[in-house]
């Protein structure tokens, strides 16, 4: 694997691009026009390789107003889109304002989909404000930072999400900081798992 | 003979092979390990149209 890690930035160059990650970047690419956000969760660690499927990205983004809200909703519609939660926009909008997560697929599929939620913690905050870049050769995606990564899979601790941080971790190595992973676990009060993690 | 599954067993182990593949990830060049990767996760991706739920049904079994 050919990485470099610059500033925020960390470029993976001749990457074989998969229909997954060409779903991710065509949605984005109409996202970003409204609002910021950041990839967390399960889809970071296949970016970088973890050959595993998903049926969800999940996408923190910022707290934006219902107009905005409506503008994305109906350029996503024009583009062939649709939400599994619910059809109304107004309601789509309330759910995100109750901390609730929405849907977004192909239309008439729905699987895969990506998740959206409002930010609500701090670490949620961190993400969004302290993300990464991973920068392709037509395209960069935002992504969490990789300390807060590994440690939030550590937290939800399903087998899948373990073995995610265990990847991202042998990945990167030296270019992790143990300090902010250690940091993250215990805001997140993960216990020291036997996991076979240096931390 | 024991048929009890030891789960913290089977993640160890699981966690050996994701260890091992990562390895490799990281001596091979991008367009090697990338164009597997891509081909594994385009099969899945062609076949989740098989998936005849409702977006009604999905939210409900993804809630469980």
């Amino acid at each position: 694997m050919d990485i470099e890690i610059e500033a925020e930035n960390i470029y993976l160059k001749n990457k074989v691009g998969s229909k997954l990650d060409l779903f991710v970047v065509d949605f984005i690419n109409i996202l970003k026009k409204y609002m910021d956000y950041v990839v967390v969760s399960g889809y970071v660690s296949i970016l970088f390789g973890r050959s595993r499927g998903t049926e969800d990205i999940d996408l923190l983004i910022n707290k934006i107003d219902m107009n905005t809200f409506l503008k994305f909703h109906n350029e996503l519609i024009e583009k062939n889109y649709w939400f599994l939660n619910a059809e109304n926009p107004i309601e789509l909008f309330g759910m995100l304002e109750d901390e609730l997560a929405i849907r977004v697929a192909v239309k008439d599929t729905v699987i895969p989909n990506i998740e959206l939620k409002f930010v609500k913690s701090q670490l949620d905050r961190i993400s969004l404000k302290e993300h990464k870049v991973a920068q392709l050769d037509m395209y960069g995606i935002n992504i969490s930072p990789l300390e807060l990564q590994i440690a939030f899979k550590l937290y939800l601790g399903s087998d899948k999400d373990i073995e995610d941080a265990a990847y991202l971790y042998e990945i990167f190595g030296v270019h992790l900081s143990k300090f902010k992973i250690k940091h993250f676990m215990d805001i997140l009060g993960v216990k020291r798992g036997d996991y076979g993690f240096e931390i | 003979m024991d048929s009890k599954f030891d789960r913290e067993q089977n993640l160890k182990e699981r966690l050996n092979f994701v260890r091992y593949y990562a390895k490799w990830v990281k001596t091979v060049p991008n367009e090697i390990w990338s164009q597997q990767q891509a081909e594994f996760i385009d099969s899945l991706f062609d076949n989740a149209k098989n998936f005849s739920l409702t977006p009604e049904k999905y939210l409900k079994t993804i809630r469980r």
